[in-house]
């Protein structure tokens, strides 16, 4: 099996696996009992957020855990919009993110929010420009992905938030970070709120986080006893905090010395497929290596991702949470529809090999060579 | 050219016999805050010049020393000639942004050609010439670099960030920290170590009354404190369950707290004996609380003849959460784990005691006795300003 869509999900690693198993039979206490065993796990809950307060340099109360980077998302944004409405029911976003945060700004939508489209440029970029005229006195929030899941656009958060805040120094700056923590360095302290995700880094699926910086207020959107934490109420899933902090741990671990191997691997591939005349490898300057996607333009794509899966290669079309809808980001980034409606997004981590990458050429060329055919 | 931090000592450079003591002392507070990283101490006229790499590092962890004054960071360079040392000062301003600056020029080589204003002129001149939209502002600049031509070398450095003060931790002996969990507390002891003594710790641990989470905020705010008391808070942990349960069957009720505090006074009294400590700390302030009016306190210390330093006297409570938030303890404070002085509180203690009926009623107990089962029971735990992981192989 030559596995290439790490960036839909991640294989979760033994070792945060191991580490889960034992929390679940050695843990057993709520951490919000009093009693001995409550304790103990308190005591562990701590230690594991603050392994994750010290990864990311922020405070302990700064974190929320949520279900996934698409409640994250959620929270931040319809949290900011529930706080602060009679500030300003102004929202901006770019065209680059998942299509969580569109979901959501239709939504707002339609209880009177209004939402403008910040633009980029050819390569990607935020336009910066075009992002200082958007703002104004009534935009309460700005959400742009560090990095776009699609094709891998990576953007300079601390220069966004310098146009921000120059603009409108009470404007909020979140940030899905979802494709880019634990894959590239970064840093929350160039937003307010970010959206963090666990089955992207080898860890639990079910858990994500919410950075939300302290001077920053957010509406809950459930209500509980908040013990724990009054933006996520409820008993706190032990185990999976336990495997996200060890997985977040981990995928920082020689984070540059990885990205640099996966950066050899992106160009290995993107040597060999430029040889065929009718495919077009979608990457920018600012394209992080991780996310390569490709459009091939005669062969369908969903075809050729059916033709892979015969041959135990794995990878998907756009992402895996817009299958079947033509690529925003190839849009935003080209202007080309027949180029949007054929991509292939192949992710990379550095537990690709070599070995794959060679077979996985190997065999493109195999599915590619017997699919085209079929097209005249 | 050799990167340096350049350390100030302030109230130091008062001591004239014993200023090698302070500042061997100093020395080796510092040496053990930077344990694992790479530098060089080199001793200068009235500073300490640490050559290293590491600068941002060490300049933080600088900022949690007593004992500094001020911490710049500069460069050293060899090259004396005026041309090259313009070129430094260039190269050092065009890091930072800034709109005024000046130029302090000190020749401690006074046959260098040129007096130190002129030098300060000239140098400044050609900074104007090189960096657009700049002006001179001799009283109140946003950078002000110093340029330090001595005999073989040129120091250049500008402006630098206040250090903590006080003095070099250990220097002025030993003191007792009562220890309660309550935001008071820490913050005296803070103040105590700035002051140059070094302090253990005495928590009176009252289970099943109190919560093992209530010792567990005591540990964590020990680990704080111990960043500034050269890497280590020792706590003595009382078992002083047995000594509030016969206060509670035995003394009047309204006289708990004030026979209670003249007990844990009593026990703080023998550790400072034993661990050769001369002083008492605790978080005391005037009127806070029943206990602390100052006809109870001279009730309570009557019971020993140990001198009893409360830093916070003085201060309102807002001043005390002010300065517990800024060394990092209020967070740690005020998690909500009773400690023995706040059960069993009665709704009317009393605040005028009578210091002949305080002696009647140790008579009812056998204080001597629990007092000495107490010590010889109780609990040393080191605490170390790094964290210990105890969950190191799960995460």
């Amino acid at each position: 099996m030559i596995y290439l869509d790490y960036s839909a999900t991640t294989p979760i690693s033994l070792d945060v696996l191991d580490a889960m198993n034992r929390t679940y039979k050695e843990y057993i206490g709520n951490p919000n009992s009093i009693n001995a065993l409550g304790i103990k796990s308190n005591e562990l809950l701590h230690s594991a957020i603050k392994q994750i307060a010290d990864l990311f340099n922020i405070l302990e109360s700064e974190i929320t855990f949520t279900s996934s980077s698409t409640e994250s998302n959620n929270l931040a944004i319809i949290g900011v919009a529930m706080k602060y409405y009679k500030k300003g029911k102004h929202i901006i976003v770019s065209r680059l993110e998942h299509p969580s945060v569109y979901s959501i700004c239709d939504y707002l939508k339609t209880i009177g929010f209004e939402i403008d489209y910040v633009n980029n440029d050819k390569e990607g970029l935020i336009d910066f420009e075009h992002l200082r005229s958007l703002i104004r006195s009534d935009t309460i929030l700005v959400s742009i992905c560090a990095v776009n899941s699609e094709i891998g656009i990576r953007q300079p958060l601390k220069m966004i938030r310098q146009i921000i805040k120059k603009v409108n120094s009470f404007t909020i700056f979140h940030s899905d970070m979802t494709q880019a923590v634990g894959k590239t360095t970064i840093s929350l302290h160039d937003v307010d709120l970010a959206s963090i995700s666990s089955h992207k880094i080898y860890g639990p699926k079910g858990i994500a986080m919410l950075y939300k910086a302290s001077d920053i207020k957010v509406t809950p959107l459930i209500y509980g006893s908040g013990k724990s934490n009054e933006l996520k109420p409820g008993t706190p899933p032990l185990p999976l905090i336990v495997g996200f902090s060890k997985a977040l741990r981990l995928a920082n671990e020689d984070l540059e010395k990885k990205e640099k191997y996966i950066y050899l691997l992106n160009e290995r591939i993107c040597d060999r497929l430029m040889k065929y005349p009718n495919v077009l490898i979608n990457k920018t300057r600012y394209s992080v290596p991780h996310i390569l996607n490709i459009s091939i333009m005669d062969v369908m794509p969903e075809t050729f991702i059916h033709a892979l899966d015969k041959e135990e290669v794995y990878l998907s079309t756009n992402t895996a949470c817009s299958s079947g809808d033509i690529s925003k980001a190839i849009i935003a980034v080209y202007g080309d529809q027949k180029r949007a409606k054929h991509t292939i997004r192949i992710s990379l981590s550095s537990m690709t090999t070599t070995k794959e990458v060679t077979k996985f050429l190997e065999l493109f060329d195999k599915c590619y060579a017997s699919l085209k055919v079929l097209v005249k | 050219m050799k990167r340096v931090v350049i350390i100030k000592y302030g109230e130091l450079s008062t001591k004239s016999d014993n200023i090698n003591f302070f500042l061997k002392t100093l020395k080796n507070n510092i040496d053990k805050k930077l344990e694992g990283l790479s530098y060089e101490i080199r001793y200068d006229h009235g500073r300490m010049i640490i050559f290293t790499e590491e600068v941002e590092k060490i300049k933080n962890k600088l900022q949690e020393v007593f004992g500094i004054h001020e911490i710049c960071d500069g460069y050293l360079y060899e090259d004396r000639s005026l041309e090259s040392i313009k070129e430094n000062v260039l190269s050092l301003l065009n890091n930072e942004p800034f709109s005024s600056f000046k130029i302090t020029v000190k020749r401690s080589d006074k046959s260098y050609p040129g007096t130190s204003i002129s030098l300060a002129s000239d140098i400044g001149a050609y900074i104007l010439k090189n960096i657009p939209n700049i002006t001179v502002d001799v009283n109140n600049p946003d950078v002000n670099v110093i340029v330090e031509i001595r005999l073989n070398e040129v120091l250049i450095y500008a402006g630098g960030i206040p250090g903590l003060g006080g003095y070099p931790v250990s220097t002025l002996g030993k003191g007792l920290l009562m220890l309660s969990g309550g935001i008071d507390s820490p913050v005296a002891g803070y103040l105590a170590i700035k002051r140059g003594v070094k302090i253990e710790a005495v928590y009176f641990d009252s289970p099943p009354h109190t919560s093992p989470m209530a010792l567990k905020k005591v540990e964590d705010l020990a680990r704080v404190l111990a960043k500034y008391n050269s890497g280590e808070v020792k706590i003595h942990v009382i078992n002083f369950t047995k000594i509030q349960e016969e206060i509670i069957k035995n003394i009047p009720k309204y006289y708990l707290i004030t026979m209670m505090r003249r007990m844990m006074y009593k026990i703080s009294a023998l550790i400072c004996g034993s661990i050769n400590a001369h002083a008492i700390i605790n978080g005391e302030s005037i009127g806070q609380v029943a206990s602390q009016t100052l006809k109870s306190m001279q009730v309570i210390n009557e019971a020993i003849k140990m001198p009893v330093l409360r830093p916070v006297c003085t201060y309102d409570k807002l001043e005390i959460i002010e300065l517990s938030k800024k060394i990092g303890t209020y967070d740690i404070s005020i998690r909500p784990y009773e400690d023995c002085c706040t059960i069993f509180v009665p709704d009317h203690p009393v605040i005028h005691p009578d210091i002949n009926l305080a002696h009647e009623y140790e008579t009812l107990v056998d204080f001597d006795t629990l007092v000495y089962e107490a010590i010889k029971n109780q609990n040393i735990l080191h605490i170390k300003d790094t964290e210990e992981n105890n969950f190191r192989d799960l995460l």
